[in-house]
């Protein structure tokens, strides 16, 4: 190594003095000094080449002594085939996990956006320091909004369509797209009525993203006008699915919310929505936003022409090699064009008082219950009223400017979807399978170092021999590294199945239905692969092959294996690098213990969590009569009649219906002026609608006043009605509710959230309190209870809840029957039990849970296998030791309390290392848990003690091994 | 390695300038100038070597340990590598030698019966 590397560097100067000297010698001969230069250098040929084949030389050595080492590895691992074997397994599942995890993480985080040249493209982005005056806002998840409720500094990536147009209409970019989430959509007129995922696109989208039709053609400018027949472009895998992948399709006709639309192709399989983790049946133009039904639910005016309705996200193609902060300034000039000096100013310009504008659909949004946007918890549709940017007075002095402003980030960034759900855990286990990959390489550091003992003969002979020293440590290694390539081929094996398992575990769980992110083995996974087989190996390999070759090769070669026995201190006996290697496994499995048992609380604390009302035998399913073309007039009685005929249905104790189902993910809230505080004040309360019988069937108790009678759903409906404004609505508050705002006062009969109206806002009637409810759980688990009302519910989409006699699956036929006879071309969204729905909400939590105390387990099991080898190998060492204590008189007992207690004592060791690195540690998942801490007692100490129950089962085994030592046979020997 | 005149150009084997490498440092060490000057010399100028060619080719016999390497002073009066002939190398030599012969023999005799 080193004879290469100074000859190669000596190579210059060598070449420069022969060319020299060759010159010296032209001169010599008579010629003059260029001529014999050149002379010189013409007979030398090329430097470069000479140089080149020299470096080669020594290349193609190094690549023979390599296949050397690799044959001879190879010999040698057939000669000692267990050991190879428990090397290979350990690294494998090492390995494995680590590549598991790390395709996960490259899916969900690292892949590239779906589209041609990914880094051209940029997602809009608006800010500015109050939030704008909107009649409404809606986020589809492909990006984070922050926009609450009276915040200072909000931001965004929705934008009203009139704003885009402008964008579309500047042509600074090549190409730019808009795009909103049409949620779920009946599909009828193929086959029984079901419900497909759509997505809403700008005319333009497809040809600047770069994708291409499998089939047929994509969506085009010309297909977004209002004027064009409605087309569809199908999702690759929906079509193979659903279609068959048939030709046939092309040109047919399908139903989407009752509305026609002519499928006219087929997008390229990669593509399922540009936000990664996204994944969408079908593609809509923008034009149709209002014919299928999704405008309707947020306001009653077609937001696609309404400047105050945010709802696209904006995705642009900055191109090739112009900078994106051109166009960011001439976005920021249209935005603020058009949002300070438009009709109506949305945000304040600083020249003037701003006029906000009345919130037309009053202070409660509706949500569509069918519509799952992209099925993210995070997504769900912000309900709370957006404060119009100041309180309009007589005032003249001018607020400040709210500096409205448009940045450009890189989409790949900035499209993070239902990402961010996923990071956090993601990493978390990333992190476990990290520690696994020490264990396993201390795991197999120790075999390899009792192997070296073994092999202390081999060494000192070939360094007698005059094998150099780096020669023999390189042997060494190579060995290990191709144990760990070994261990990594067959890791990708247990990566494979592993990732596939969790992707399976994820899509059965989550809240959507299908898992958007395609884990598979790429080419990254695999150069990660091989990247840590070799770093393992050399890791777990190197410690040991310097050690062999430090040992002086006099004793080695003159007492054989029993020179290890050498007497050493005390101390150093302990403190030994074999010692050192089982604490650490211990530590670091006790790490992924607890970790894992907190995890493991977190998720019984959340399981056994009092929701408030019974969540046994319950059946869910949610409908939308509107989009089967029942008028808002007739969903009332059309509900009533339907939670009749249901009731009646055997098997059914009672019925009832919501907006939403309780623990949904999804919630709702309003805001309102609670009587005794200043005028401008709003106060916040959680909301929802419910059906007649909402609390009997959900078995929520009453505590006070009344349940809600017929009376109260036609005064509720009153108060929807334009220009009935006397009639308050008659509300059910929770307990909460009463201790935030009622305190001592009785709640029976208070009124509040009247509004004179100020000319902006029309005047409301507000509310009357007619019962208190005992509390309960709402969007999930983790959120405290809040203060919360229910109001009657008259309209819109709803949720059905069945409380059953048994299995609630049991009456679903005997429903969807009934649902037959009353509209068959009505679907069902997500069916599925209320234990089935709080088991989704807390997929999550079940998934890192079920993953890290499988992690600890494997950690566990490792480190008691390094504890056995090395117990084992003490055995097989003090053989001799062993027999003549026997010998002298020592009883089967003593024998095993002296492996048993090394054992015990390592673990113990471990242990107590383990448990302050764990508490460390814990603190990275203190967002994941829940009321418990990270250094709770009971799992610490319940841990430590599965910990050092194992680890005594792992040092019994060896312990009888060396009672069964005969000592007339072991004192002879040798 | 060409001949004098581009005509007569010879291709030689594979190996046997490692060969004439070996026979030269047979008569004690020399840096790399002298080696292709004594080849050149004692060949009467038949043989010339490519001068960039040897170097690739003392490395591989340093790397074989044929040869060894030491540093010395040229008769320019600078630092040189010396390349001197181990016990390896003398070995290997006379293996090569002896193999040399019978190979340039037994191509004569073939040549010789054809023609």
């Amino acid at each position: 190594m080193n004879l290469r590397k100074r000859m190669l560097n000596d190579l210059d100067r060598e070449i420069e003095e022969h060319i020299a000297l060759e010159t010296q010698d032209n001169i010599d001969r008579g010629m003059s000094p260029e001529e014999a230069r050149y002379a010189a250098l013409r007979k030398f040929g090329s430097v470069v080449r000479a140089k080149e084949e020299t470096r080669a030389v020594w290349i193609s050595v190094w690549l023979e002594e390599l296949v050397q080492d690799i044959r001879f590895g190879l010999r040698t691992f057939r000669k000692s085939p267990v050991f190879v074997t428990v090397a290979i397994l350990t690294l494998a599942l090492g390995i494995g996990a680590n590549t598991a995890i790390f395709s996960l993480i490259d899916a969900v985080m690292l892949k590239s956006l779906p589209a041609e040249d990914p880094s051209q493209l940029f997602l809009v982005r608006w800010n500015a320091r109050n939030a704008p005056n909107l009649h409404g806002y809606m986020s589809s998840g492909d990006c984070p909004s922050d926009l609450r409720f009276g915040a200072k500094n909000p931001s965004g990536c929705s934008f009203s369509e009139p704003m885009f147009r402008e964008f579309e209409q500047a042509k600074v970019f090549p190409g730019i797209g808009g795009f909103a989430n049409a949620g779920t959509l009946a599909l009828t007129g193929h086959g029984p009525a079901t419900t497909v995922t759509g997505q809403m696109l700008s005319g333009d989208f497809f040809r600047t993203m770069g994708i291409k039709a499998a089939a047929g053609r994509l969506l085009t400018a010309s297909d977004d006008t209002v004027s064009a027949p409605p087309v569809a472009v199908l999702n690759y895998a929906y079509w193979q699915s659903a279609f068959g992948g048939s030709q046939d399709v092309i040109g047919s006709t399908i139903e989407l919310n009752s509305v026609p639309f002519t499928i006219v192709g087929v997008a390229e399989p990669r593509f399922n929505g540009i936000t990664p983790g996204s994944d969408y049946d079908v593609w809509l133009t923008l034009s149709n936003d209002h014919l299928i039904g999704q405008s309707s639910l947020f306001a009653q005016t077609d937001r696609r022409n309404d400047a105050q309705q945010w709802w696209l996200a904006v995705v642009a193609r900055v191109a090739p090699g112009t900078s994106p902060a051109q166009a960011q300034a001439v976005l920021t000039g249209l935005f603020r064009n058009g949002t300070l000096h438009g009709d109506q100013p949305l945000f304040n310009s600083g020249e003037a008082p701003a006029k906000p504008q009345p919130i037309i659909h009053g202070q409660l949004r509706r949500p569509d219950p069918g519509s799952r946007p992209s099925g993210s918890p995070n997504a769900l549709v912000r309900l709370k009223p957006l404060q119009p940017p100041s309180a309009p007075g007589p005032t003249t002095a001018i607020p400040q400017a709210d500096n409205p402003e448009i940045t450009l980030v890189s989409a790949q960034e900035g499209l993070g979807g239902i990402r961010s759900n996923f990071s956090n855990p993601l990493y978390v286990m990333m992190m476990a399978v990290g520690i696994i990959l020490l264990i396993a390489c201390a795991n197999v550091a120790g075999l390899m170092l009792a192997r070296a003992s073994a092999r202390r003969k081999e060494m000192a002979v070939r360094l007698a021999l005059g094998a150099s020293r780096v020669r023999v440590v390189r042997q060494l290694l190579t060995e290990s590294v191709m144990l760990s390539a070994f261990g990594g081929i067959l890791g990708v094996l247990v990566a494979y199945w592993g990732a596939r398992s969790i992707v399976a575990f994820v899509s059965h769980n989550s809240r959507s239905e299908g898992f958007g992110f395609h884990v598979s083995i790429d080419l990254r996974i695999l150069v990660f692969t091989l990247a840590i087989s070799v770093f393992s190996g050399i890791l777990f390999g190197l410690a040991p092959a310097l050690r062999s070759v430090r040992a002086s090769v006099a004793p080695a070669l003159k007492e054989g294996e029993a020179s290890s026995n050498a007497p050493k201190r005390r101390g150093a006996r302990w403190f030994n690098i074999n010692n050192t290697l089982v604490v650490s496994q211990m530590a670091l499995a006790m790490v992924l213990l607890v970790g894992a048992g907190l995890l493991v609380r977190t998720l019984q604390n959340l399981r056994n969590i009092d929701v408030g009302f019974d969540s046994h035998n319950i059946l869910i399913f949610s409908l939308n009569p509107e989009l089967a073309g029942y008028k808002h007039a007739q969903v009332n009685s059309f509900y009533r009649d339907l939670q009749g005929r249901f009731t009646e249905t055997p098997g059914v104790r009672s019925a009832s219906y919501s907006m939403m189902p309780l623990l949904s993910g999804g919630m709702m809230m309003t805001a309102f002026h609670w009587p005794g505080t200043p005028q401008e004040k709003m106060s916040e309360s959680d909301v929802l609608h419910v059906g007649p019988n909402f609390f009997e069937t959900m078995h929520i108790s009453l505590l006070q006043g009344r349940n809600f009678g017929t009376s109260d759903f036609a005064a509720a409906s009153a108060s929807l009605t334009p220009g009935s404004n006397k009639v308050r609505t008659p509300v059910i508050v929770n307990r909460a509710f009463v201790q935030k705002y009622l305190d001592q006062e009785n709640p029976i009969g208070k009124q509040f959230g009247e509004f004179a109206g100020d000319g902006f806002r029309p005047p409301s009637p507000g509310y009357e309190i007619v019962g208190v409810v005992n509390d309960t759980k709402y969007g999930n688990l983790r959120r405290a209870v809040s203060p919360m009302m229910f109001t009657p519910q008259t309209s819109g989409a709803a949720a059905f809840e069945l409380r059953t006699a048994a299995d609630p699956q049991a009456v679903l036929p005997a429903i969807r029957k009934v649902m037959a006879e009353v509209n068959a071309n009505m679907p069902l969204f997500n069916v599925q039990t209320e234990s089935q729905q709080i088991d989704r909400i807390l997929f999550q939590e079940r998934l890192v849970a079920r993953l890290a105390t499988l992690f600890s387990i494997l950690a566990l099991v490792l480190a008691s296998i390094g504890l056995y080898g090395l117990l084992s190998y003490e055995v097989s060492r003090r053989r001799r030791e062993i027999g003549i204590r026997m010998a002298l008189g020592a009883q089967t007992g003593d024998v095993m309390r002296l492996v048993v207690k090394q054992g015990i004592a390592l673990a113990v060791v471990g242990a107590v290392l383990g448990i302050g690195a764990a508490i460390a540690a814990a603190r990275y998942l203190s967002s994941m848990l829940y009321e418990v801490r990270g250094h709770d007692p009971g799992t610490v100490i319940a841990v430590a003690l599965l910990l050092v129950v194992v680890s005594l089962v792992a040092s019994v085994l060896p312990a009888k091994r060396a009672t069964r030592v005969d000592p007339m046979v072991t004192l002879r020997y040798e | 390695m060409s001949t004098k005149e581009q005509n007569e150009r010879i291709e030689l084997l594979q190996g046997t300038l490692d060969l004439l490498i070996l026979r030269t440092l047979l008569l004690g060490p020399a840096h790399g100038h002298a080696i292709a000057k004594a080849i050149e010399f004692r060949s009467d100028e038949v043989l010339q070597v490519e001068h960039g060619s040897l170097y690739p080719a003392l490395h591989r016999l340093v790397k074989r340990r044929w040869i060894s390497v030491e540093e010395g002073t040229s008769e320019n009066n600078r630092l040189a590598k010396f390349y001197r002939l181990t016990p390896k190398g003398k070995n290997q030599l006379a293996l090569e030698t002896s193999k040399w012969g019978k190979l340039t023999a037994a191509i004569a005799q073939i040549l010789r019966a054809t023609e």
